[in-house]
Parts: structure tokens; C-alpha cells; sequence
């Protein structure tokens, strides 16, 4: 296997590709009694449309399908439910899909091969039927009524549909009531030869274990398929421009609920890897300058009863799409956002003061190294930075060589007037 | 992990745990004091002003510039309702200072300091707190008081509980009332929190890879030096009286599309030694993916996708909770009965008590896993007055047999259920 160490939080990482082009990643944690297996697909809510290999024709699936797949993993051939079986071992078995990419993972401090053992063979043995295919619609009609209710969830899925026309990243990840009605066993199972090639897939692993002798337990539990050819992932052409600078929607909430969204380029060809960490790291630190706990814009809306707490501040980005999302409530979210906007300019006009910059830098540092306090944030971090081409050490090395000037010229890149949404959620 | 406890002085108490699997120094203090009605506003408001300035560190700006010099230190405070009392709780966790990239001072030694002072040495104007922040202070406090219907799940429970306990201390909701923020004033607010400060019970946290003497660490710092000694005035949690109630059956509207139903039970135990029942007892009937309710509401019935519930062990009180279609209240509320009685009944295996008890133990095994997890559970058993390590704890779960959860099961009562509904 191949190590990869980091001296500053003073980790390694062992990582493999397989024969069968699987990755598996394999982080030594000594001492820990938790353990944790996360093995994901790259295939989201956002591959809705693609070329399988081997065949001419475009397919395309209903939105939903993704989430759909991960729920019906667990159901196995003999009638039992793999997440009964997992749980019954005392481990916390969980799954979850994202707009790139769907994983199954459990947490434990005993039990762990036993647990492996359900994990890989749920995941290598689909089983579908008409009945248990319709018996999921209730449960996961259930769950998008849930969010139905969750204004964040509501503020934030109107942001992306304000600053995108075309990408598939607007999309609910669970699909609608409607959409899922059209899902059947056929569908189901096309997804699944297509995405769930051990090529397009990574796992990792991250506990106190011996990782050479673990990666053979892996091989040992893993089916024997054909290689297959590249997946044709087919995304619409998406403008530059946003759809439209303001979005609102009414619902019973105490306060409006708020999210500015700055909708940024991610060009395919844009893969330098170093680059776009860099990138990651300033939009990071500008958020805190702009909008962070020792802003002037904080506080000065803290005073004034505009804003109540600390907006999230988050840089979203995948293959096609990048964007900043900033989340709050306040009492008057107009007056909040011509104040943001305000501030940019400033900074903008200015530059960018050199002690909030050294100061915000050494946080965002900190905030790094906390992320490997736990196995769950160090496995998940590590699968979803890797499906973006990313390997999680990079941000820690990357971090020393961005300067105010390389921050300056983001801030003017990236924070565009143009590409601003305001998405609001508000009482009638 | 090590723990230690060490009584500084009468009623304050320095607890250390030791461990080296940890990137970051988690340091935490704990006021502890009565709930009720007269004073929850009162610990709110002091709990958010706090925060906003200390002696030295004058506003929020100047705290979170600290912090975040600090590698960005996180600096937090919560406040809980944990049984009958009010904890007031302040957090700083920062980076050890074996990963900064280059030596950088004494992270450890300016983050106990801060915190310390933050908590017990406010920034004062004119013998009170600055009549800025309190204003500034009363208006987020009505706006999270206001905020309680948002989270359309979370408000349900928060409603179920005041049914469950009106006119009780426990009914209250923690961050007070909008209609005492009012007659708060800055000096008469200052003398309260005097007033908490002498008499409250005082708890010190600090988990991490410690090597120096951190006891003489907080012992000479100056702020601790001034606390008085004090017993401390809060509630021990106590086997609750069993009382004969008719179930309370509570319909409101809101604009929802899904229907949130609450069901509050009380479990009347006799002792102490019945918590860990209890607690097997959730399990088996809401507490993971293989319980009676997510098997029979959700996987079989596909009434939810969430069906749980939650055993609040300080109260003795159990919540079960699910997101059903509104139409469906009659057929889901049938079937959680169902799955009470058939618990009285002993309708359930010795493969879902051993399961149970295998996620139990899991748990239990990851307090060491966790800092916070770490603190929460020497916090909860000084509350309790109890010294369980976690290998007795494992014992106990391990040795409880199928009658004893029956038995349980039997002093199992509903005592509200609540639905939201549009």
C-alpha cells in the first residue's frame, strides 16, 4: 500500500487501488476503541442522465433514483433487512446520498469483521421485486413531507434555483412524490450495474487496525466482476448567468430565514488540484473576514437587531458547479443583504487588512486539524474529498502558501454583484 | 481515559480527563442551579451576557479575536434543562498545542484563563451589566422564544413537555418567558448574577493531553481564588412519586404537511437501579432500527420514516415520536399502543434484549471516544451523585433479565399525547 503521512496533525494515510479498480483508503487510529467503514459510489442525485458502458444510447432516470437505491440496499434475498442485522450486532449502521456521490457506513467498537461481512455483502447483492419496491414510496414519501417542513431545507433548495437554470444540483436529492412514483425494479437495477462498479467506488476505513492485513480481509470479501468501460455522465450546458436575483417562499416561521447565494465558475477543465484547494481555502477565509464572529459586518448588525447569530458560511463545489452559501435568520433580511453587499465593495475598494487575514488563517487552520478528532469526520472527509479528486492532507499543506494578494484577486473573482442571489423564507 | 475529581473548594469542582487521543484541550465550566419560574428568564439573560464581555475582553469582537488568534479556538455556551435544574454551560475547545504548525505560546494556559474570566469576572459598567448588551440581549432572547415554532418536530416535543408538566419546574421552557424580559433591569440582573455565582454548584472541565500541572493551573488563577465557598443549591435527581393520571390528549394546528405525533410516557420506577432497565427498555421499544416501533410503523406499516423514541432518564419520562401523514393518526396511534402493550406482555425475544443491550454497550464503550461525550457523562453522574465507571455500567445492562424489563413495562403510562396537524 501506498502511505501518505502529514506532520502537522500526525497522520497517515494508507491508500490502494485494487485490480478491479476499487480504492481503499485505510487511516490507523491507536488507541481508539471506535471504528468506523464507509464505502461509497461516485453516483449522486445529480447522474441522472448517462451512456452505460457498452451501449450507444442515452438513458435517463426519473430525479430521486440515487436516494431510492440506498435505501432499497439493505433489503437482502432471504427476507431479512441488512440494517436489522448490522444493528442487532450493536454497531450504528447508517447510508446516505449526496448530489455526487451515496455511501454505507457503520460506526462500532465491537463486532467489526462480522459487521464488514454485512456491509460488503448488502452492497454486492442487490435485491429488488414490484412489492418492496413499492412499499419504499411510503416511507421515503414520508421523509420528503419531512423536509417539507424544515424551513433551512426549503431556504436552501431555493437559492439553487435561483442561481441555476440547468444543473442538475437544483434538484431534490430524494426526488418528489411524483417523480419517485415512476421508479420500478428495471430502473433500479440499471442503476446499480452501472454505478456500482467496484472502479467507481472507494471505501475507507478508519480505527486501530493493521491496515496490510485489513486490506486483505477486504479482497477476501470482495465479489469477482468484469471490468467495465467508462460511464458516460451526460450534464446540460449550464449559463453563467443566475435565473433571477431574488427567490421567496411563505411559511410559518418566527423570523425570515435567509440564504446569499454567489454562484460561481467551475469549468470541467479547471481540474488543477492545487488550485482548487487553494481556492477553497481563500473563499473560506474571505467568508469569515466578510460575515465572520469578529466582522465589523457581524457586529454591526448584532447591534442593530438585524441578525441574531452567526450566519453559515459554506463554498459548495463538484465537477460543474461551485457556489457560496451564506444561512441566517434576521429580522430584516433586505437590509442585511444591501449591508453585504456594501461590505464586499469595501473590501474590495480597499484590499484586504493584513491581521484579519494572518488571524483568520491561523483559524481556519485550527479548524483542520479538529476535523481529525473523530473517525467519523476523518472517513467521511476522506470519501468525499476523494470523489473530488482530492486528498484531505492537501488543505493542511496548502494553507501556508496563500498570501493577501492571491486572497484580493479571489475576492475580486469570485464575490460578483452579477452572480448574487437572496433567497428568503417569511412569514405571509 | 483517566478521570479525576478534585473539590477546590466547598461546592466547586475541578474534574480531569486525561487522554491522549485527542488533536484539541476541551475545557468547560458548569453553573448549576434550581429551575424556576421566577428566575429561568434571569439565567437566560445572564448565560447570553456572558458572552458578550469579560474584564479584559470588552465585547464579542474582542473575544472572537482572541479565539480565533488562538488557532480558532471555539468558544461556545449553552444552557440545558437537566431535571429540575438550569445549567448554564460554557465551552472553550482549541487545538493541542502538539499540532500547531510552528510553537506559538501556551494555548492551554490563555484558554483556561479566558474562559474562567468570562464566566466569573463579566465586563460590568455602573455595578451592572452594560445596558447595550442587556437591551441588545432581551430582543435574541424573545426572538429564540419566538423561534420555538421553526423546527415543527422539536416545538411538538417542547409542547408535549408543558402538558406533561404544568405548573411544574420541568414544564418550563429554558430560555424563559417574553413577558419577564421587561422587568430586568442592568444592576438588578448584576445582583442576581452575583447572587448564582455564590451559590450555585460550580463544575470544572478539561479533557485533553495534559502535561503540565493543571491543577495549580486553575487553583491560582485569580478569578477561582474569589469564589466563596457555598452548598450549592440544585436539585438531586429523585425517583419521581407515582401518581394515577388520565391520559391527555392535546390536538393543535399549525401549517404542516406532515403531522407530528409526541407521546409522553411516564415509567414509574421504584429505585435507581430501575434507570438501567429503562433504559433497555426504550431501546427495545423506539431506541434503534430494530425496535418495535421502527419495525412495525415504519418498515412494516410505512406509516413514517421517523418512528422513535427517547428515554429522558433525569425525569424517568419516555417521548415517542413520529412524522405520519395527518389522515394517518388513528391507524399510527393504534399501532404505537399496540407496541406498549405487547412490551407489558413480554412480546419480545431474548435475541431483541440481547441485541439491545450490544447497542448499549457500544455506547457506553465510546465515552471514551469523545471528549464531549466524556464530560457529559462525569456531568451527569456528579448530578446524580453517583461513581458508576463504565465497566460496571456494562455489568449492569449485561445482567438485566427479560422479567425485570416486563416489570418495567407494566409502570409504563401515557400521560400525553400530542399531535400537530395542519
Amino acid at each position: 500500500m501506498q502511505i501518505i503521512e502529514n506532520l502537522k496533525v500526525k497522520e497517515k494515510l494508507y491508500i490502494e487501488k485494487l485490480q478491479n479498480g476499487l480504492t481503499v483508503m485505510i487511516i490507523p487510529k491507536p488507541g481508539m476503541k471506535k471504528k468506523y467503514m464507509i464505502w461509497g459510489t461516485n453516483y449522486g442525485s445529480n447522474d441522472n442522465k448517462f451512456i452505460v458502458p457498452g451501449e450507444e444510447e442515452v438513458t435517463e432516470v426519473p430525479n430521486g433514483v440515487a436516494h431510492f437505491l440506498e435505501h432499497k440496499l439493505f433489503e437482502q434475498e432471504n427476507g431479512t433487512n441488512s440494517l436489522d442485522t448490522l444493528t442487532a450486532l450493536g454497531v450504528n449502521a447508517n447510508a446516505y446520498t449526496t448530489n455526487d456521490h451515496t455511501a454505507y457506513l457503520f460506526e462500532c467498537t465491537d463486532n467489526f469483521y462480522e459487521a464488514m461481512d454485512e456491509l460488503m455483502d448488502y452492497v454486492q447483492h442487490p435485491y429488488f421485486t414490484d412489492e418492496n419496491v413499492e412499499k419504499e414510496k411510503g416511507i421515503i414519501g414520508q421523509e420528503i413531507r419531512m423536509y417539507d417542513d424544515y424551513p433551512d431545507w426549503r431556504v436552501y433548495l431555493n437559492t439553487l434555483e435561483a442561481m441555476y437554470h440547468e444543473n442538475p444540483i437544483k434538484i431534490d436529492i430524494t426526488g418528489t412524490i411524483e417523480t419517485i412514483s415512476k421508479i420500478d425494479k428495471d430502473i433500479l437495477y440499471k442503476c446499480y450495474n452501472t454505478f456500482y462498479h467496484p472502479s467507481n467506488m472507494a471505501m475507507v476505513i478508519v480505527g486501530d487496525f493493521k491496515p496490510e492485513e485489513l486490506l486483505e480481509e477486504v479482497k477476501k470479501r470482495l465479489v469477482k466482476k468484469e471490468a467495465s468501460g467508462e460511464i458516460k455522465r451526460i450534464y446540460p450546458e449550464e449559463k453563467e448567468e443566475i435565473v433571477k436575483p431574488e427567490i421567496i417562499q411563505k411559511l410559518e416561521v418566527s423570523n425570515p430565514i435567509y440564504t446569499i447565494g454567489i454562484k460561481d465558475v467551475r469549468k470541467e477543465n479547471s481540474n488543477n488540484k492545487n488550485e482548487i484547494i487553494k481556492k477553497h481555502i481563500s473563499i473560506e477565509i474571505l467568508l469569515n473576514i466578510i460575515f465572520g464572529r469578529s466582522s465589523k459586518l457581524y457586529q454591526d448588525l448584532y447591534k442593530d437587531g438585524i441578525i441574531y447569530g452567526e450566519p453559515s458560511l459554506d463554498y459548495e463545489f463538484g465537477k460543474n458547479y461551485a457556489h457560496i452559501l451564506i444561512t441566517g435568520m434576521s429580522s430584516n433580511p433586505r437590509k442585511m443583504y444591501d449591508s453585504f453587499k456594501q461590505r464586499v465593495k469595501e473590501l474590495k475598494n480597499n484590499g484586504i487588512d493584513k491581521n484579519d487575514f494572518e488571524r483568520l488563517k491561523k483559524m481556519i487552520y485550527g479548524n483542520y486539524v479538529r476535523e481529525y478528532n473523530d473517525v467519523q469526520d476523518i472517513a467521511r472527509m476522506f470519501l468525499s474529498d476523494y470523489f473530488k479528486g482530492i486528498c484531505s492532507f492537501d488543505y493542511l499543506e496548502e494553507i501556508e502558501g496563500i498570501n493577501v494578494e492571491y486572497l484580493n484577486q479571489v475576492l475580486k473573482d469570485v464575490f460578483k454583484e452579477e452572480k448574487m442571489v437572496l433567497s428568503i423564507v417569511e412569514n405571509e | 481515559m483517566e478521570h479525576e475529581v478534585k473539590e477546590i473548594k466547598k461546592g466547586i469542582k475541578f474534574h480531569i480527563l486525561n487522554s491522549d487521543k485527542f488533536k484539541t484541550n476541551l475545557f468547560a465550566i458548569f453553573l448549576t442551579t434550581k429551575l424556576n419560574r421566577e428566575n429561568v428568564t434571569k439565567n437566560a439573560l445572564v448565560s447570553m451576557l456572558l458572552r458578550r464581555g469579560s474584564k479584559n475582553m470588552k465585547s464579542q469582537e474582542e473575544i472572537s479575536k482572541k479565539m480565533e488568534e488562538l488557532y480558532g479556538a471555539i468558544f461556545d455556551c449553552g444552557l440545558d434543562k437537566t431535571g429540575d435544574n438550569q445549567v448554564l454551560k460554557f465551552y472553550i475547545e482549541a487545538i493541542n498545542d502538539n499540532y500547531l504548525p510552528k510553537h506559538d505560546g501556551n494555548i492551554l494556559n490563555t484558554v483556561i484563563n479566558s474562559l474562567l474570566e468570562i464566566a466569573f469576572n463579566p465586563y460590568i459598567e455602573n455595578e451592572g451589566f452594560k445596558k447595550e448588551y442587556l437591551e441588545q440581549e432581551k430582543n435574541n432572547i424573545k426572538q429564540r422564544i419566538e423561534g420555538k415554532i421553526d423546527n415543527k418536530a422539536r416545538y411538538s416535543l417542547e409542547r408535549t413537555i408543558e402538558e406533561m408538566y404544568k405548573n411544574e419546574p420541568y414544564g418550563l421552557y429554558k430560555f424563559g418567558y417574553i413577558e419577564d424580559l421587561e422587568k430586568i433591569n442592568e444592576k438588578d440582573l448584576y445582583n442576581y448574577y452575583i447572587d448564582l455565582i455564590n451559590n450555585c454548584k460550580i463544575d470544572i472541565f478539561l479533557s485533553g493531553k495534559l502535561d503540565e500541572d493543571v491543577e495549580k493551573l486553575i487553583e491560582e488563577n485569580e478569578n477561582i481564588k474569589s469564589l466563596k465557598e457555598r452548598t450549592p443549591l440544585f436539585e438531586m435527581p429523585k425517583v419521581p412519586e407515582k401518581k394515577d393520571i388520565e391520559e391527555n390528549i392535546v390536538t393543535e394546528s399549525m401549517e404542516v404537511t406532515q403531522g407530528k405525533l409526541v407521546i409522553g410516557l411516564n415509567v414509574n420506577i421504584s429505585s435507581d437501579e430501575d434507570k438501567y432497565t429503562t433504559l433497555l427498555y426504550n431501546s427495545i421499544l423506539g431506541g434503534s432500527a430494530n425496535s418495535k416501533l421502527f419495525q412495525n410503523v415504519r418498515e412494516k406499516a410505512h406509516l413514517a420514516y421517523v418512528a422513535s423514541s427517547t428515554y429522558y432518564r433525569f425525569k424517568s419520562i419516555i417521548f415517542i415520536n413520529s412524522g405520519i401523514e395527518i389522515s394517518n393518526y388513528d391507524k399510527a396511534l393504534k399501532l404505537i399502543r399496540e407496541q406498549i402493550e405487547d412490551m407489558k406482555k413480554g412480546n419480545f425475544t431474548d435475541e431483541e434484549i440481547e441485541n439491545s443491550k450490544k447497542g448499549i454497550i457500544a455506547a457506553i464503550k465510546t465515552i471514551d471516544d469523545e471528549q464531549d461525550t466524556g464530560i457529559t457523562y462525569y456531568f451527569g453522574q456528579e448530578l446524580a451523585n453517583s461513581n458508576v465507571s463504565e465497566e460496571e455500567y456494562i455489568k449492569k445492562i449485561e445482567s438485566i433479565n427479560k422479567e425485570e424489563i416486563v416489570d418495567i413495562a407494566n409502570k409504563v403510562q401515557i400521560n400525553t399525547i400530542y399531535f400537530l396537524k395542519d
